[in-house]
């Protein structure tokens, strides 16, 4: 039984991936692929809802598309940078746009890791894995 | 330096197969003036020269080489292209050209002229791709498609223990995704023959110039048609904002509104002014000026009232391009506008009275200092010339955005001019004419004039529309305007030594200098070169 699991049972509300992202289909899929490998997984469609949702219940990674409504991922990442409690949250950015400009400032702002659209499902759940610190756990 | 017009007029007449004798008697002249002439010995122009043109079938500015001198201009031009330049050209070549082989150097300005046109695209396509909004939202719906149909369709292939209804919710995104995706290509190709329909915009500009060039500037059918015009206004009142309304009223059932939103369309609407022809309501923004509201009703009068002669003028010269002939409409009505707003004869008697004081015959004319100027420009009637000007205008970023030629004078079609010339100062004193007398290197001297222009603004958002304008003039002719007073014009000392851009500029120690000229003089090419050691030189072949 995995550290979110434990949290959940012992009745906290600690999840282990928020998903940030707007499009339906991709949300879909990555929420049914994120959960099948194990973990609680919450989801928001746009840019103010992230930053609310993650201060009210601090994830233990967040999954930020950089194409948000409302409030852009770099905004996003930004905001959570400046804050004390969410400083050293783990961040996945998703960059649609396929362009070395995006990752260059997602790294600026402080972003941990990226995955490139179009990805494979294998890409996401390894990256979210060693962001996670699981990378010697098998699935 | 003089053209020797006189070479000309014996050439074609002896090709014409007449003496010297009987085309003396032609043109009312005894033949041994004729000689004088012929020999570059006595001056010709005006009405005689005129008379020489007609009996010799010539058009006039083949006479006086001023086709020629274009020609060559362009030529210049052409030859500058740091495609071309370090070949080993000899020293006359592009005058031989000219000279001997016309044809030929027009052919070479033509590809000239569409190869840059062609590059120009190329570079504007270029941008596009970078920064085109829609495209990039288009290829961000493209990947996120992409990615979502990608995804599920792993999902499907990987997931042995699927259940019925999640299987049901992949199969239908991916269905839905590649439906939007569908939507997405179509779009796409929208978007690309759109682009490629109004690309012409660069040549089309050209066009117009090259027709304003042809003119001289000056149409005397429209010309005509202001003068007629301004009297059908002034049948409803003194000529102005209220005649002209009144005018628009009775005669076109047109309302005239001013301030507030416009009455159709986006409230947001960066012009100044728009005609709504379907409301019959002609709107103009708040904050425009006396003169912008007296240019435009005068414009939306004259077109509605001599259409039929602005597109008799635009019939002759033929236009290849839609976009050129749209540019062209829009010049034509501003020119029959400055035609109506300053009738020729009476504007002319007082821009001499008052030595060409564009500020003075502002207040007479209720006009901007841009429209005086730019009427200015177009006395050009024969036999009742005002001072020849050269006009440009530039934006803040020093690209031209508005030229006519002043014979003589090279003035770049687009880009950027000299840095040296006053047209850029004027701009760091806002609204006070700057002047300038330059000199170039072949000697020829002008005297520049410019002031920066500026559109009012409408709100503390907008940011200011601001410009540069600038009136051009042979220092021969100089005196005859105020902007040269108190100035010792035939001292030439404290010249400011200019050249038209750096590429077609010969002045080596210049340290305004940004690009290498056409052709450097030997040791020449130090410009951002190395402080040891043998440099390279910019634009130089590798």
């Amino acid at each position: 039984m995995r550290e979110g699991e434990i949290a959940r049972l012992g009745g906290a509300l600690a999840v282990d991936i928020l998903i940030a992202e707007d499009e339906p289909s991709i949300l879909e899929s990555l929420d049914f692929i994120l959960r099948r490998a194990g973990w609680s997984i919450e989801s928001v469609t746009d840019g103010e809802a992230v930053l609310e949702r993650v201060r009210r219940e601090l994830p233990r990674i967040l999954v930020l598309d950089v194409m948000l409504p409302k409030r852009s991922g770099f905004d996003v990442l930004k905001q959570l940078r400046a804050d004390a409690p969410t400083r050293h949250l783990p961040v996945l950015i998703l960059t649609a746009k396929g362009q070395q400009q995006d990752r260059r400032i997602a790294e600026e702002l402080g972003a941990d890791g990226f995955v490139t659209k179009p990805y494979s499902n294998a890409e996401v759940v390894g990256a979210v894995r060693q962001l996670l610190g699981e990378d010697d756990r098998s699935s | 330096m003089r053209a020797p017009i006189g070479f000309r007029i014996s050439n074609r007449r002896k090709s014409l197969k007449i003496s010297q004798a009987a085309l003396a008697r032609l043109v009312g002249i005894s033949p041994s003036y004729l000689n004088l002439i012929e020999n570059n010995k006595r001056d010709v122009g005006g009405a005689l020269l005129q008379r020489v043109a007609l009996h010799l079938n010539i058009d006039i500015d083949d006479l006086t080489g001023q086709a020629e001198q274009k020609l060559l201009q362009d030529l210049e031009e052409a030859y500058a292209d740091p495609m071309i330049e370090s070949l080993p050209f000899q020293p006359d070549e592009r005058r031989q050209m000219v000279a001997q082989y016309p044809a030929s150097a027009l052919a070479i300005t033509r590809l000239h002229r569409a190869y840059t046109d062609a590059v120009a695209s190329a570079d504007a396509f270029a941008d596009r791709l970078r920064s085109d909004p829609l495209l990039s939202q288009l290829l961000h719906q493209v990947l996120s498609g992409v990615t979502a149909v990608r995804s599920s369709a792993e999902i499907l292939e990987d997931v042995p223990d699927l259940e019925d209804g999640e299987r049901q919710r992949f199969l239908a995104a991916i269905g839905r995704e590649t439906r939007n995706l569908g939507a997405v290509a179509r779009n796409l190709i929208g978007h690309f023959e759109n682009a490629s329909a109004s690309r012409r915009s660069v040549s089309a500009a050209r066009e117009i110039d090259d027709l304003l060039i042809e003119r001289t500037n000056y149409f005397p059918s429209l010309e005509a048609a202001g003068e007629a015009l301004r009297m059908d206004v002034e049948k409803y009142g003194r000529f102005g904002l209220q005649g002209l309304t009144e005018a628009l009223e009775r005669q076109f059932n047109v309302t005239v509104t001013i301030g507030g939103p416009p009455p159709a369309g986006p409230p947001d609407f960066p012009g100044q002014y728009r005609y709504f022809p379907e409301l019959g309501t002609m709107w103009l923004q708040g904050a425009t000026t006396l003169a912008t509201r007296q240019f435009q009703l005068a414009r939306l009068y004259g077109e509605l009232a001599a259409g039929a002669t602005i597109e008799a003028e635009l019939d002759e010269a033929a236009l290849a391009s839609p976009a050129a002939l749209r540019l062209a409409q829009r010049a034509l009505g501003s020119y029959l506008a400055g035609a109506m707003i300053f009738p020729y004869s009476p504007f002319l008697e007082q821009a001499e009275a008052g030595a060409y004081d564009i500020d003075q015959l502002r207040q007479t004319y209720y006009a901007s200092y841009e429209q005086v100027a730019h009427r200015l420009v177009s006395l050009r009637r024969p036999g009742e010339e005002g001072v020849p000007f050269g006009f440009l205008r530039s934006d803040p970023a020093g690209r031209l955005t508005k030229h006519f030629p002043l014979p003589g004078l090279l003035l770049p079609y687009s880009g950027h001019a000299c840095p040296l010339w006053v047209i850029y100062g004027a701009f760091r004193t806002p609204d006070m004419p700057v002047r300038q007398v330059v000199r170039f290197s072949d000697g020829s001297r002008y005297l520049f004039v410019a002031r920066t222009v500026q559109r009012r603004a409408a709100a503390f958002h907008e940011p200011p529309v601001m410009a540069s304008v600038m009136l051009a003039c042979n220092v021969l002719h100089a005196d005859k305007t105020v902007y040269a007073q108190g100035l010792d014009l035939a001292d030439n000392e404290a010249d400011v030594e200019v050249g038209p851009t750096c590429r077609l500029c010969t002045r080596t120690n210049c340290a305004s200098r940004q690009e290498e000229p056409m052709a450097p003089a030997p040791g020449g090419e130090n410009l951002r070169a190395t402080l040891v050691g043998d440099g390279f030189a910019l634009g130089a072949d590798g």
